[in-house]
């Protein structure tokens, strides 16, 4: 037998949540832990908790957006990172500015990618890599145990 | 937001032996952290709405009747936090969400708080 909690939050609760989880995740990656990418993960979590309950023209539903977004990319999840921009960025009253931001938090991935792998980035040929990385994670989750964001 | 420059402040010294023992570089920003949102506080009624990410160019966003804020926070053990501050100032000023912007600098080795909004 299952037992299913259901844990209700308020945007206050989820603040305090996401505020300690941004932390542990920042200090885990400087130390260039394995542990960032998890961690990353569960600030995206908390993010798109946030981003359900506010609303995307508000200041804080606008962050709460881009840091989901930002947040999963960090965690080295870029498809779930794509699939929730296009969802964000389909809500027609996201400001521009916050659209802008979801753009440049692409940008710097692709970036921080093409430091990481020069040679490949040179060839044209990164999505090329993400896209083997992620069919290599997918079938097994412990091939990249840290992402190249970390 | 205008004329927020020097405010003094005090503090009971640390055991030495205890602070050996610890990060220098993350107690110096903690302890910034702490200094600086108590000084947005006392000074204009910011509260913590929560903290951003590293790619929002600030580390709080903090509100008040006035809207909202977002804050960059830096310390100094040593060194010249007036510096320090321009350098904070030129970060948050990056920051493109439609809120005030201020950085704040703590300086430890003569105590001091420097903020500036942009």
């Amino acid at each position: 037998m299952t037992n299913t909690a259901s844990f209700a939050t308020t945007e206050d609760e989820l603040d305090t949540l996401v505020s300690i989880a941004i932390r542990r995740a920042e200090i885990l990656d400087d130390e260039g832990s394995p542990a960032a990418d998890e961690a990353w993960h569960e600030v995206s979590a908390y993010e798109q908790r946030l981003a359900a309950i506010t609303a995307p023209s508000e200041i804080a539903g606008g962050v709460a957006r881009v840091g989901a977004v930002r947040a999963a990319l960090a965690a080295g999840h870029r498809a779930e990172a794509e699939s929730l921009a296009s969802k964000y960025l389909a809500e027609t009253q996201l400001p521009a500015e916050r659209r802008a931001a979801m753009e440049r938090v692409f940008q710097e991935d692709r970036d921080r990618r093409a430091r990481h792998f020069p040679a490949i980035a040179k060839s044209g040929r990164l999505a090329e890599l993400a896209g083997w990385r992620a069919a290599a994670a997918a079938q097994n989750s412990r091939v990249f145990p840290m992402s190249e964001a970390a | 937001m205008t004329g927020w420059r020097h405010r003094p402040i005090e503090w009971l010294p640390e055991d030495p032996g205890v602070l050996k023992a610890l990060d220098r570089n993350r107690v110096t920003e903690d302890g910034a952290e702490a200094v600086a949102l108590t000084y947005v506080n006392a000074k204009a009624g910011w509260v913590v709405k929560r903290r951003l990410q590293q790619g929002d160019h600030a580390d709080w966003l903090m509100e008040n009747e006035a809207g909202s804020m977002a804050v960059e926070v830096s310390g100094t053990a040593s060194g010249d936090p007036l510096g320090r501050l321009g350098e904070k100032k030129r970060q948050v000023a990056e920051c493109s969400l439609p809120v005030y912007r201020l950085a704040v600098v703590v300086g430890f080795e003569r105590p001091s708080i420097l903020a500036g909004s942009v």
